[in-house]
């Protein structure tokens, strides 16, 4: 038996216009196929938070972006935790009704299902989130008052012995814009993911704590035109259960230097890596690059980014679909070359000396 | 500490073997974004192969102290 665990990370960037996975959790079925062929799959918290939607997928690994980097740089390793406790952040911005409404499902995360969060903070200022947009479509964001931010993730941590930390930001409520209908009606980016990212990345960076954010929004109006991968954000108040239940199990980070253990998993043990063909410009896969590892690169999950494999010399399989993703992923995992699955194979050549 | 949006555009004429590109690449994109802030998060968004340039957007945060350069 072959000891090495098959290890995939499944990257969909966030707030790039992704065809699957720029929505509601949407590429969720994706993440859930990939966890049936591999040992472990790492992935993050934009592939698997569906709001009040989410799978329990026992060999997958929650790691939020930022630590996503950092493991792929060989900086920090994911030791595996049977549970954390997690802390929640509430910004000073969210009206008394919409806090309610957060502590409401936090506590159902307890009640219903079980997992412990510790007392919760509440920012000692708003946090101020602004939106942008990127000349190539990608949606940004900045906060106002990030320390406030840092302040209350201390808070939990030092008093509270918080293990993992939810955020929960107000963000503005902009029903009228174009660029939201666009995203209702599943053509668009989403333009709040930006800034969501941002919010989780200073927490991991400060703190090499696992981190996810979910934002305070007031429900939306009706809209019979919605699209099937945004609907999962409008079945409730709240998009914190999904948030709550990846960090009840997500990974600790461990930094490059520090005692390791025999279960920590390390850039090292990633045997393939599965992204969008358009979007090979990230951090975390120019290191990921670098690695042993197989680049999977699918043309059919489209982004508004420009940025093809070859493009910067990624060398990267590309394929059509997540189902041709699939069958690489199985034959590779089995140690079948891809090249003898298909009808001509050329005879080999001598190298020259 | 602030967190700023800044865009940067690199170069990639005259590169040395292709496979040593994006190893390349990661460090110099963090060595510019470290001349105007802290990176946060950032990412290649669109590469022009007949100018041979790579568009980069980021966020950095700047000590309150300090600001970010802006270009």
């Amino acid at each position: 038996m072959n000891k090495r665990p098959y290890t995939v990370v499944l990257i969909v960037p966030t707030g790039v216009g992704a065809a699957i996975g720029g929505y509601a959790g949407d590429a969720m079925p994706v993440a859930r196929a990939i966890a049936q062929i591999c040992d472990r799959l790492i992935t993050h918290p934009n592939v698997l938070n569906g709001a009040q939607l989410y799978w329990n997928l026992p060999n997958a690994f929650y790691v939020e972006g930022y630590g996503l980097d950092k493991f792929a740089a060989g900086c920090y390793g994911l030791r595996p935790v049977h549970q954390n406790r997690v802390g929640l952040i509430l910004d000073r911005g969210i009206e008394p009704e919409l806090r309610l409404r957060h502590l409401q499902a936090a506590d159902a995360a307890r009640a219903t299902l079980g997992l412990s969060l510790t007392d919760y903070v509440v920012t000692d200022a708003p946090l101020q989130v602004e939106l942008r947009s990127s000349p190539t479509g990608a949606s940004w964001g900045t906060i106002a008052n990030p320390d406030s931010l840092l302040r209350a993730a201390e808070t939990l941590i030092s008093q509270a012995q918080a293990e993992a930390i939810a955020v929960v930001a107000r963000f503005p409520d902009d029903t009228e814009s174009e660029a939201l209908q666009n995203y209702r009606q599943g053509r668009g980016v989403d333009p709040i993911a930006g800034a969501e990212a941002v919010i989780s990345h200073l927490v991991v960076r400060e703190f090499q704590i696992p981190c996810a954010h979910a934002p305070a929004l007031l429900p939306l109006p009706l809209d019979p035109q919605l699209s099937p991968r945004c609907a999962a954000e409008e079945l409730g108040y709240t998009f914190l259960p999904c948030v709550l239940v990846g960090l009840s199990r997500a990974p600790q980070f461990v930094v490059k230097g520090a005692d390791s253990q025999p279960e920590d998993i390390w850039v090292n043990a990633v045997d393939a890596v599965v992204v969008p063909a358009t979007a090979c410009g990230g951090s975390g896969l120019l290191s990921l690059s670098q690695s042993r590892a197989k680049i999977i690169a699918v043309a059919d999950n489209v982004t508004r980014m420009n940025v093809p494999p070859d493009a910067i010399g990624i060398k990267a399989l590309q394929v059509q679909s997540y189902l041709e993703a699939l069958g690489v992923l199985v034959a590779d995992r089995a140690g079948i070359s891809a090249d003898a699955l298909s009808p001509s194979i050329s005879s080999l050549n001598c190298l020259s000396s | 500490m602030t967190t700023h949006f800044i865009t940067a555009e690199m170069d990639l004429q005259g590169r040395g073997m292709l496979q040593t590109l994006p190893s390349q690449l990661h460090q110099e994109i963090e060595a510019e974004l470290q001349r105007r802030g802290e990176p946060l998060r950032w990412a290649v968004t669109s590469v022009d192969s007949e100018g041979q340039t790579a568009q980069v957007e980021a966020i950095v945060t700047v000590e309150s102290s300090g600001a970010a350069v802006s270009r």
